[in-house]
């Protein structure tokens, strides 16, 4: 249980996106990198970006079951956080099942991680959830922030 | 069967876990006792122990970059592939580990 609370700390209702509208990648993650910048997680929006992209050059971050986890580990970030969007209509992207996707968490993560050990036990402890069928279903069918954390505590 | 194995990607911040749970759902689902060393950005967790690679009946590998401690599974039977293969089908990597386990 205590675990679970711990986990739930890195979602941030300011940084959740559910009912989302967006036609593709582009406009989603400018859409999630906007709420990050809000919220105080970026030092560099346009860096951010830049090493988000980059990694997606690199391979496929859609991991099938109409999920993705772009992340960028960048200069551009000033503490680590995540955003996680829900839309209602799936979006095209690279997928390890040829899917589009619907449910996208965005992962940011500067490149000093000195001194932020505690936070990124949280954050792999998060990502592990994204493994479990349970938590992708109750995510995808989120209709708040609140149900964003409800699915995490499967 | 025993599973033993490291679970690894190149950012370190995201494949590298959902590999490790996919990959032990699906071992215990299986029957078999699993145990998955991660190595990411926050560096080695959920170390293997000597013990634990000793009565490994098999090693698996699923990393996409060099990791570290390879030595430790000298003289063991090693499965490698990309954590993609361990995200999309466990469970068939699971069956694919017992047929060689077996061979």
């Amino acid at each position: 249980m205590e675990e679970q609370a711990s986990v739930l700390d890195v979602i941030d209702a300011g940084t959740v996106l559910t009912h989302l509208q967006a036609h593709d990648k582009a406009e989603v993650l400018s859409m999630m990198a906007d709420s990050l910048e809000e919220a105080g997680y970026l030092q560099d929006k346009e860096i951010y970006l830049q090493d988000v992209y980059q990694r997606e050059s690199e391979g496929v971050t859609g991991i099938g079951g109409y999920i993705a986890i772009p992340h960028g580990k960048s200069a551009g970030v000033r503490k680590i956080g995540v955003s996680i969007a829900v839309l209602d209509e799936e979006i095209p992207w690279e997928s390890l099942d040829g899917q589009g996707v619907k449910g996208i968490i965005l992962f940011a993560v500067g490149n000093d991680d000195r001194g932020a050990r505690s936070h990124l036990k949280l954050l792999s402890l998060f990502a592990r959830k994204l493994g479990r069928e349970e938590v992708v279903h109750d995510l995808l069918a989120a209709d708040s922030a609140a149900d964003v954390r409800k699915a995490f505590m499967n | 069967m025993n599973i033993v194995g490291i679970s690894a990607c190149t950012v370190g911040i995201a494949h590298t876990y959902i590999a490790q749970e996919k990959i032990e759902a699906a071992a215990k689902k299986a029957g078999d006792t699993v145990k998955i060393e991660t190595q990411g950005t926050i560096g080695v967790e959920n170390a293997l122990t000597a013990e634990e690679i000793a009565s490994a009946d098999i090693v698996l590998l699923a990393v996409d970059v060099k990791v570290s401690g390879e030595e430790r599974f000298a003289g063991k039977k090693i499965v490698r592939v990309p954590t993609q293969m361990a995200i999309k089908s466990p469970n068939k990597l699971i069956a694919k580990l017992h047929e060689l386990a077996a061979s």
